[in-house]
């Protein structure tokens, strides 16, 4: 198993390095470091300013090693990525770092309920369309799962805010607190319109592996000898469709530090999410590499995670 | 049985009221209850501004802070337009004293006994202090910053003008470049060895005398504005963004009306009215600067900008103001419709329901909103680069025909309509209304749709129905823009059909912002669009944008058209240093005049800001410059929550209406099963 660990890690090293390569080539393929400079200076700014906001932040230098090897952004990228030295942010030179670290609780408080109680409901839901199956209540509820994966988030965020906070006046419209006595106020409706947004696609994920788990042999056999439909599916059926639900369930969880970018921006979350949402608004290119990095390296992290999770709940997986 | 059945009831009962205590406690607001009672202003902000460093701020954002924050010498007239400069921290504004040499002197002085507002940051000027008085070595000091390349101060240019200032400047440059350990000295240390400064003398505690090197009437603007704040040298050194210590560009210490009390760059900004103001703590003073105005212009008074409860009154009137973050423009519309911020703009995608014809629409009128339109002191123009071989001077009389024809055919008035939603008052000048020289009776002759005239022009010029003799073509022109959106793609396609009417082929060329100043470095430019917004409120902020000293292709100055005439530049050099007056007035005359025929520019709009207002908002008068402005507003913390009250009574409708669907869809499902099973 270590081998194999250790393989997914090189191979890990390999995406985060290609994702760092792509990122800093895209991005100045389209943004000029005199854009940067702007976005945070302003449009009115004399030039020699701009050119010493850029010394001082080293957008001055080349590029590429070819240009000089010696002293180049690239080289420097990877050396601030690789060290977790992620520097201050071009927008107000505040610590990265720190940003992150304040990020993360609002980010956190959001993601972890929304996760939650998206297992909470998707799952029970989908074993109830899998249950009623070939019936009107599973057609009813693909269909609307499949219309509720249709729909644009934006849709949901903004006939939330219209319908909850501006009809029925239950919940601020937007805005955070993180005063524990009153965060949950602000949270509510985002929490909302994200498990309304996911449930559609998670449930009918669920369903297909539950309807496929309840057409197997082992299934039939306990059919046959009796078991009632809810012993089949809540014993049997839930239990042998854990692994792919793992699969999901494992590689999600990195992610919830990370926040969401739609959710955070409407609903005024200050988390993680947002700050990635204002990077990528302002050309803030050290806060947008950092996010990308950390990003790219949950990913590899999640990945890991689920192969071992695999191996975890099936004895029938071997890791080699 | 019965212990049982009770507790049941017990649990019931507590469950019931733990449901009806949370629905009863779900509403909208997102403040705390208490905010109700105080007097608290309630704003927004898009995006943090990058820096509260007032000798490096310089955008609307961030004035709205630190002009709250940091107190100037000078300050404006809250009502008085065309704007009328006020005594601040100041006594008096200084009369220019004219030297033998050609120098000119300014002498300040301050009031006495201002203080700064409590920050730890003064134990460093010694053990226990909370607060120090404001000194005019803390002006200097901040004239000093302003010249300091390390701060990056972008205003810097206006300031050369101070005696000596640039050459303390370089000094400081070759004394960090060239002595070990120099940076390490603490930062008023530094400029003690760089110094002195031959233009910035501090006479006393009190005493501040600025010496320029020609005369420069501008710079007592330069004094109203935030950059020039005294900055206390403590807050400098002490917050060095080390350890837990905050960077002063985020830690304001300043000596206004207001201190910042939380700043949270991500979700939100508080300011409260700072006790060491010298207005809170000298009301008997009555200085101008701490006291509501008592006149103003004609329609104050309709306004309710002159009620007798404010008139003469020691400012300020909140107690507190919050800025809350709203990134998206339709939550934080939808949040001003449910009363939860005193004021807004309009969105876009509501500009149709709130304004109707003009005017605030009957909806809004009955909700007590009010609608301000303020015209910016700003100007939106095409202009042509006279460089040029075809549209510029070198083209002689047919140049100047051919841009005279191109301004006939531009409608400003419907280039507002269809681009602003009519938020524009068409320019006939460069000088916009609310300063000195504009003229509401003046009618530029090319400033008007007359698309025969303009032919007739055209043929004048040779090129009759549009065509250049020299190829047998239509005349062909590019159209440089730094902008890529589609957005921008419209609008300047819409001039792109207007000239069409000439017979002229006119390409647009939307590259990025660099390469469009590569464009413009190189000259390889014919028509742009571009904009201007004031610094302060004089013509000479407007007119020198065409002036020989400021052109492109000459010294890498804002004036992109690169118009260079003699006779503008001897009449501006008239105008930059005369007084307000018939005189300056006439010679304003004279170079619109110029410009009307030379046409370096075609003068689209003044851009015009609409902004609502509730009700129990008072003394709103928007400024379009830097100004402090929120120590004069007052709100009606009363009349607010019986209000937002009345506005936010839950619509219930909706959510049985959903319940009701709800149910219609899964019981037939449910009944059918049940029935199948059966």
């Amino acid at each position: 198993m270590l081998a194999y660990v250790l393989r997914r890690l090189a191979y890990g090293v390999v995406v985060v390095f290609g994702v760092l390569l792509l990122l800093f080539v895209l991005f100045f393929a389209v943004t000029d470091p005199d854009d940067i400079a702007r976005q945070s200076l302003g449009e009115r700014v004399p030039q020699n300013v701009i050119e010493q906001w850029k010394q001082s932040h080293g957008y001055d230098r080349p590029l590429w090693p070819w240009q000089d090897w010696d002293d180049n952004q690239l080289f420097d990228h990877y050396a601030a990525m690789l060290s977790f030295d992620f520097g201050r942010r071009d927008s107000d030179d505040t610590l990265i770092s720190e940003r992150i670290l304040k990020g993360m609780g609002p980010s956190l408080s959001l993601t972890v309920p929304l996760f939650v109680l998206g297992l909470l409901l998707g799952i029970p839901l989908a074993l109830l369309v899998a249950f009623f199956r070939e019936t009107y209540i599973d057609r009813l509820g693909v269909f609307v799962c499949v219309f509720a994966m249709s729909v644009s988030v934006l849709l949901y965020i903004v006939g939330a805010q219209y319908l909850i906070a501006k009809l029925l006046r239950w919940f601020p419209i937007s805005g955070f607190d993180p005063d524990p006595s009153v965060v949950v106020r602000f949270l509510a409706l985002p929490i909302l319109v994200g498990v309304v947004s996911g449930f559609g696609g998670e449930v009918r994920f669920y369903r297909t592996i539950f309807v496929e788990e309840g057409s197997r042999d082992y299934v039939r056999t306990a059919r046959a000898k009796g078991a009632s439909e809810g012993r089949i599916m809540s014993l049997h059926v839930l239990r042998n469709a854990l692994i792919p639900i793992l699969t999901q369930v494992v590689l999600t969880i990195p992610f919830l530090f990370t926040g969401s970018l739609l959710l955070e921006s409407f609903f005024g979350i200050p988390g993680l999410g947002s700050l990635t949402v204002d990077a990528i608004r302002g050309n803030d290119f050290s806060t947008l590499r950092t996010m990308v990095y950390i990003g790219a390296l949950l990913f590899v992290v999640g990945q890991i995670l689920t192969d071992l999770s695999y191996a975890l709940v099936d004895p029938r997986v071997r890791l080699e | 049985m019965r212990s049982e059945g009770m507790l049941r009831s017990l649990l019931t009962a507590v469950l019931a009221s733990a449901l009806a205590l949370a629905i009863a406690s779900c509403n909208n607001n997102p403040y705390p209850d208490d905010d109700a009672k105080q007097k608290v202003l309630y704003t927004s902000f898009v995006d943090a501004p990058r820096t509260l460093d007032p000798a490096v701020a310089y955008t609307t954002a961030s004035h709205a802070i630190t002009g709250n924050v940091y107190d100037t010498l000078l300050e404006y007239h809250y009502l008085k337009r065309p704007f009328e400069l006020i005594p601040g921290l100041a006594e008096r504004i200084p009369e220019p004293e004219f030297l033998e040499d050609g120098r000119v002197r300014y002498r300040f002085q301050l009031r006495e006994g201002i203080l700064f507002q409590d920050d730890p940051s003064f134990e460093l000027g010694g053990a226990g202090r909370s607060t120090r008085p404001v000194r005019a070595e803390d002006v200097a000091f901040e004239l000093q910053r302003i010249a300091d390349p390390a701060v990056n101060s972008p205003v810097f240019e206006p300031f050369s003008n101070i005696d000596g200032l640039a050459d303390f400047r370089a000094r400081l440059v070759t004394l960090r470049e060239q002595e070990e350990g120099f940076t390490d000295l603490p930062l008023r240390v530094q400029y003690r060895r760089a110094g002195p400064v031959r233009g910035i003398r501090v006479a006393d505690d009190r005493g501040l005398e600025i010496l320029l090197a020609q005369p420069y009437p501008q710079i007592l603007y330069w004094f109203s504005m935030p950059f020039t704040t005294p900055v206390p040298w403590e807050a400098v050194e002490y917050y060095d963004g080390e350890g837990d210590r905050s960077r002063f560009a985020d830690h304001p210490v300043g000596s206004g009306p207001f201190r910042v009390v939380e700043y949270d760059k991500e979700s939100r900004f508080v300011l409260e009215a700072n006790p060491n103001w010298y207005g809170a703590r000298h009301p008997e003073w009555s200085a101008p600067g701490a006291t509501y105005p008592v006149e103003g212009e004609a329609d104050d008074a309709a306004k309710g900008r002159l009620d007798p409860e404010y008139r003469g009154r020691a400012l300020p009137f909140i107690e507190r103001i919050e800025f809350r973050r709203e990134k998206e423009s339709i939550p934080r519309f939808n949040k001003f419709l449910q009363g939860y911020y005193d004021a807004s703009g309009i969105v876009k995608e509501s500009f149709d329901t709130v304004v109707v014809e003009d005017r605030l629409s009957p909806e809004m009128a009955e909700r007590g909103i009010s609608l301000e339109k303020t015209v910016a002191p700003a100007i939106y123009y095409m202009g042509f680069n006279m460089d040029d071989p075809v549209v510029g001077a070198a083209a002689g009389v047919r140049g100047r025909l051919l841009r005279q024809a191109m301004s006939l055919v531009v409608d400003s008035e419907e280039y507002a309509r269809l681009f602003q939603n009519g938020r524009g008052v068409p320019s006939q000048s460069v000088v916009p209304p609310g300063i000195f020289g504009y003229d509401p009776d003046y009618e530029n002759p090319f400033r008007k749709v007359d698309l025969d005239r303009a032919r007739e022009l055209m043929d004048e010029a040779g090129y009759r129905d549009g065509v250049d003799p020299e190829t047998g073509k239509p005349l062909r022109l590019t159209f440089d823009t730094p902008d890529t959106s589609p957005q921008g793609q419209l609008r300047f396609q819409w001039f792109v059909n207007q000239w069409r009417k000439l017979g002229i082929d006119v390409q647009v060329d939307a590259t990025n912002y660099n390469q469009f100043q590569e464009k413009v470095r190189n000259g390889a430019y014919q028509l742009f669009m571009w904009g201007w917004v004031a610094d302060y409120p004089d013509p000479e902020n407007f007119l020198f944008l065409l002036t020989t000293a400021m052109a492109r292709s000459v010294s890498g100055g804002p004036n992109t058209a690169n118009f260079q005439n003699e006779e503008f530049d001897a009449l501006f050099e008239q105008m930059e240093t005369a007084e307000n007056g018939p005189d300056r007035a006439a010679t304003i005359v004279q170079m619109r005049e110029i410009l009307e025929r030379e046409r370096p520019w075609i003068e689209l709009f003044h851009p015009e800001n609409y902004a609502l207002f509730h009700s129990w908002l008072s003394n709103v008068k928007p400024a379009g410059i830097s100004n402090p402005t929120l120590k004069y507003r007052d709100v009606d913390p009363g009349a607010r929550r019986a209000t937002r009250e009345q506005w936010n009574r839950p619509v219930i409708w909706p959510a049985i209406v959903l319940g009701v669907l709800a149910v219609a869809v899964v019981v037939p499902g449910l009944v059918t099963y049940f029935r199948e099973r059966q």
